[in-house]
């Protein structure tokens, strides 16, 4: 109705064809830019976000949230990495296995909500990861970023985290917050498969190649019981559009940890593609709660006072560097 | 005093001939085992003349054959140089303490590997290189030989802890980069004695080529080798297969392959950055 009315308004010859003639409002931030200011803008952009970086790298500069001791039972924040890719590991008696590497690249504190705020039972600490332009994000996007003082970044998590564990926003974190020897839960978005059958995306056994199957190699097959519900149950596995989730890898070791690089090898594969951002976190399963014993709380600081070696290893693992023992 | 004198020689002599066996860094303890006990004779009698002891610096670094082994290229692939990079720094650190001589498809090489399950700890075994394969710390190969009638492939794995020595038996290149057809070739084309000793090679000028073509078993194959797709040069083909054979071969033969140029990957320039950046790390 109100596009016929404005089609009545501009002209006799568009209501004929009930077309809806839209004049295009959205632009890019380059469109009324010369060269020279576009350039310009990038430069200024780049500077400001080294300033922010430095910045926030003194924690102890701009008056920091008081920071508490560890208790059984608190929950801290996670961070979020890039996956990098994977390689092999092994350990002292020999035994191989693989590992994935992920790397905190530019992971800062960027919001606080409180109890009431998030959702009455924990506090929430919105946590960003990689370092983005902001010419291609909305304003609303943007205030966030601008509140903390921190640059915009690619992916903003949530992390339900108890009132002792609490940071100040702008907080810069880094991959020495994990240990190696603990473990952790891995979340990220899995690869997009598409549109996929039901053998791919449930793991149904399909039917045989030969003997005497007629057009049928691949295919669900039955889809229940009979005349009794006479009807298919909702949530039936059926075929679809498969990955492009999000999924969360649960108890994952982390076998060393390298502060120079920020890079974490954690074991095992882990969801999403390479250069993917995934969230890291405490694990939460109940036979892994005994590794993750007093962990840097409520995050590691980069203060200089403590002294850490440029790799961490577990116990376990293998060095390269190692003369070669038995 | 003579016959003293001689027996000494002797001894000496003997001494010589036993330590000439061994490799360089003994032959300088065997010199400085001499002095020794010609200081504690006395006054020197016949003092037999100091093997020379033969160092590299005499050969130039630019007549030294440049070798990048083939798991430091990296794939072509998306992902961040940082990662590629970090493993290298791993890598040359497992180097540092394990030498890993070059070699290619077709040297003869012998590995020794600690086995919890022999006596001695240490396996030693000799076989032929047939593959070269993976990047990065996973880089493997793999050693044929055939024991007691029976052919036996190892795969090995460049950067485990587990392996104690790398030697190069013979280094010497085939017509190929990939030896599986010899799975299928006279078991002769396979078989080393374990008790090989390594022949000598130039560490200037290039690999030496073998030009061997190998002879099959009669067919059926493991693998369809006649095939261009796997581009096999170092086989008899006339002995085993008919010209009508070799037609219908060809009639898998893709002549676009060579224009393809998503295909292309020029590793030069990366290479170069590569053997130097792992050349000056080894260094230090």
């Amino acid at each position: 109705m109100m596009e016929a009315a404005a089609g009545r308004t501009r002209g006799a010859a568009e209501l004929w064809f009930s077309c809806i003639r839209t004049h295009r409002t959205n632009t890019w931030w380059d469109e009324h830019l010369t060269e020279d200011n576009a350039s310009f803008l990038k430069k200024v952009v780049t500077e400001e976000y080294k300033q922010q970086t430095t910045d926030k790298l003194n924690p102890l500069k701009d008056e920091p949230w008081p920071r508490h001791e560890w208790v059984e039972g608190s929950r801290r924040v996670g961070l979020v990495a890039v996956k990098l890719g994977m390689m092999p590991v092994w350990t002292k008696s020999g035994e191989r296995h693989v590992v994935t590497m992920l790397q905190v690249q530019d992971c800062h504190v960027v919001k606080h909500l409180s109890k009431e705020e998030y959702e009455g039972h924990t506090a929430a600490l919105i946590v960003g990861g990689k370092n983005v332009s902001p010419f291609h994000r909305p304003e609303g996007y943007l205030e966030v970023f601008r509140n903390a003082g921190v640059p915009p970044k690619q992916k903003l998590t949530t992390f339900c985290v108890s009132d002792n564990a609490i940071i100040k926003p702008g907080t810069p974190l880094y991959a020495a917050h994990f240990r190696p020897g603990q473990y952790v839960d891995v979340t990220a978005k899995t690869i997009g498969k598409g549109f996929q059958g039901v053998m791919k995306r449930w793991g149904f056994k399909g039917q045989p190649a030969s003997h005497g199957q007629t057009k049928t190699h691949r295919r669900p097959g039955s889809l229940g019981p009979g005349g009794d519900p006479a009807k298919v149950f909702k949530g039936k596995k059926m075929p679809g559009r498969m990955g492009n989730i999000y999924d969360t890898t649960h108890g994952l070791k982390v076998w060393r940890v390298n502060t120079k690089y920020n890079i974490l090898y954690v074991n095992g594969s882990v969801p999403g593609h390479r250069n993917c951002l995934v969230k890291v976190r405490d694990s939460i399963l109940p036979t892994r709660l005994e590794n993750n014993k007093n962990p840097p709380f409520p995050t590691f600081f980069a203060d200089g006072d403590e002294e850490i070696p440029e790799d961490l290893y577990d116990q376990d693992m293998f060095q390269f560097g190692e003369p070669m023992a038995e | 005093m003579a016959a003293a004198c001689t027996s000494r020689t002797r001894q000496m002599m003997g001494l010589l001939r036993i330590l000439r066996n061994f490799s360089q860094n003994e032959r300088l303890l065997s010199t400085s085992v001499l002095r020794h006990n010609v200081a504690s004779d006395g006054p020197p009698k016949f003092t037999p003349p100091s093997k020379p002891v033969i160092i590299d610096k005499t050969q130039k670094e630019a007549s030294l054959r440049r070798f990048l082994s083939p798991e430091f290229i990296p794939p072509r692939q998306r992902t961040n140089p940082v990662k590629f990079s970090i493993e290298r720094k791993d890598m040359i650190q497992r180097r540092k303490v394990l030498n890993i001589p070059e070699f290619y498809a077709g040297s003869i090489l012998a590995v020794t590997m600690t086995d919890p399950h022999v006596n001695g700890n240490m396996n030693r075994f000799i076989g032929i290189c047939i593959q070269r394969s993976g990047k990065g710390l996973g880089a493997t190969f793999i050693l044929r030989n055939v024991v007691d009638g029976q052919g036996v492939e190892i795969c090995y794995e460049l950067y485990s802890p587990r392996m104690r020595k790398i030697e190069v038996l013979k280094l010497e290149k085939r017509l190929d980069d990939n030896l599986m057809y010899l799975r299928d070739a006279l078991p002769e084309y396979s078989t080393f004695n374990f008790d090989m000793q390594p022949v000598h090679y130039e560490i200037t000028g290039d690999v030496p080529v073998n030009l061997l073509k190998v002879k099959m078993r009669p067919k059926p194959w493991s693998k369809r080798w006649e095939r261009p797709k796997f581009n096999i040069k170092g086989i008899h083909f006339d002995l085993c297969l008919t010209p009508e054979m070799m037609e219908h071969a060809q009639k898998w033969a893709e002549p676009w392959r060579p224009y393809d140029m998503l295909k292309e990957y020029d590793t030069s320039s990366l290479e170069e950055h590569i053997f130097k950046e792992v050349q000056e790390n080894l260094r230090k």
